[in-house]
């Protein structure tokens, strides 16, 4: 299911739910409604495929065609997402956010404009870079589809995508604090609203983007040792 | 019959030892779509946790109709459903042509080279969760597990009956895998028993588009308290089917071999 047209039916059902009460964990139907139009608008404009297109070239061989080219794969693969983004951006993420406006009435405006988009750069970066990651085990794996759907998983999951951490137990609240995925997708949306929380957790907006920095440029690191080794394994048998 | 079925088998066994070429993967991913498929369920369980319902279900009532859905998939995507991947590659790279050259109906060879043999973890994920429900529930008569048999099976025409109409349009609308996103969503409200939902949007997933069959009306025949338009959903399953094999030869007539 992708999480990306899952805000239709989420509308759908939280309405049921709401039928008989108004709050639920501490949030209205339109905060509700709000955190899943966030969550959605943040997927459309960071949405990245660097892993399905860097194994599939290198299973198929292609890649080597890439090492022939004089820039760099990465910064390929990096100005090709920017591309389709600009593009997503008009046909997924406008319609998104008038579908909300127009139709439910609900604003999806940032608290704090500058940090949102701040965080939602690194996010950008951030996605990538993992999805990179992701992509250069298939050096090792060959096919590396079971990795990749095992990771977006456990990114939507734990960023919050299908549901708000919040409702998660106290006790997975807390794993979820201490792992990354959160600065993927959870951070920039509680940026977003404006006020960070997690397992009892809160913390100013500044210090929640200035983390995510830290996570951005710990994942540039991995990704550049991943490459280094993963290079050497390439055959390029079949292009 | 019997040709049909053994080249059938022999089209899963090829599925199976391709997808063996890279074992790890394989069986990571089978596991994979058994968690995934587990999330809707998950979600159910964290909002009943939580103290909210989906009105007048009880969670295992509620887990029931999600179970039926993930059985309904979980046997739809590995056996056939793969016609709609199958198709869309084909006709991308060009390899389409050569089901049309082979001594059989292109239907049944695209059903056979589009076995998904890693899908079979959707199957498992379903099978357990229908177990798991069912058993924290009254057991059904006699009579409602045949209403449920009957349905059920009008289940998977109606999976079929996607799964055409989304290779059909793989056909003329080249590359383009979004058509999994959109049948996806559609289908999602399939997963809640209808009765929750406004009435028009019951009578949309009921009577105008077969959603409510995938999962709701089924399961709730097997619990003994069927959905409102019961005889309407099957109506349309009926009509559904025999539209979209209308669909799929009409498509292929338009079929332009790209030349591989």
């Amino acid at each position: 299911m992708s999480v990306r047209s899952f805000f239709l039916t989420q509308i759908f059902i939280w309405r049921a739910v709401y039928a008989t009460r108004t709050t639920l964990n501490g949030l209205t139907l339109e905060q509700m409604l709000t955190y899943y139009g966030i969550a959605t608008l943040i997927g459309c404009l960071t949405y990245d495929s660097t892993d399905w297109d860097l194994q599939w070239s290198i299973r198929t061989g292609s890649f080597l065609t890439y090492l022939l080219r004089p820039i760099s794969y990465s910064f390929l693969a990096f100005a090709q997402k920017i591309g389709h983004r600009i593009l997503a951006f008009w046909v997924e993420s406008v319609p998104v956010f008038l579908i909300f406006f127009f139709v439910f009435k609900i604003r999806l405006v940032p608290a704090e404009p500058a940090w949102a988009l701040l965080s939602l750069g690194l996010s950008f970066v951030l996605i990538f870079l993992t999805n990179y990651c992701i992509g250069i085990t298939a050096f090792w794996l060959t096919k590396t589809e079971g990795i990749r759907r095992a990771f977006l998983s456990l990114r939507d999951l734990s960023a919050g995508m299908l549901i708000p951490l919040t409702f998660f137990p106290e006790w997975m609240q807390k794993i979820l604090f201490y792992l990354p995925f959160q600065f993927i997708t959870y951070v920039p949306t509680r940026v977003f609203i404006g006020h960070y929380e997690l397992a009892g957790v809160s913390l100013p907006i500044p210090q929640v983007v200035a983390l995510q920095f830290v996570a951005t440029v710990v994942m540039y690191a991995v990704a550049r040792v991943l490459w280094y080794f993963g290079i050497k394994r390439f055959t390029g048998v079949g292009a | 019959m019997r040709n049909n079925i053994r080249i059938y088998l022999q089209g899963a066994k090829t599925a199976l030892a391709t997808r063996m070429a890279y074992r790890a993967d394989f069986f990571m991913s089978m596991l994979i779509m058994l968690l995934v498929e587990m999330t809707v369920p998950m979600i159910t369980i964290l909002i009943y946790q939580n103290g909210a319902t989906f009105p007048g279900w009880d969670m295992y009532e509620a887990l029931l109709i999600q179970g039926v859905f993930l059985l309904g998939k979980g046997i739809a995507a590995p056996f056939f459903f793969g016609i709609v991947w199958n198709t869309i590659e084909r006709v991308q790279n060009g390899t389409f042509d050569l089901l049309l050259i082979k001594p059989k109906p292109v239907l049944f060879m695209a059903i056979v080279t589009g076995f998904d043999a890693e899908d079979l973890g959707k199957l498992v994920g379903g099978i357990t969760l229908f177990t798991i429900a069912l058993s924290r529930l009254p057991a059904p008569s006699l009579g409602e597990w045949l209403q449920f048999l009957v349905l059920f099976l009008l289940t998977l025409t109606v999976h079929f009956g996607y799964g055409l109409i989304l290779a059909s349009l793989g056909i003329v609308w080249i590359g383009n895998y979004r058509l999994y996103e959109i049948f996806g969503s559609i289908t999602t409200f399939g997963m809640y028993p209808a009765a929750i939902f406004s009435k028009p949007v019951q009578t949309v997933i009921t009577l105008l588009l077969p959603v409510a069959i995938l999962g709701s009306v089924p399961a709730t025949a097997l619990l003994g308290r069927p959905s409102a338009g019961t005889l309407g959903a099957v109506g349309v399953a009926i009509l559904f089917l025999l539209f979209s094999l209308g669909f799929w030869r009409w498509m292929l007539k338009k079929y332009t071999s790209v030349g591989g």
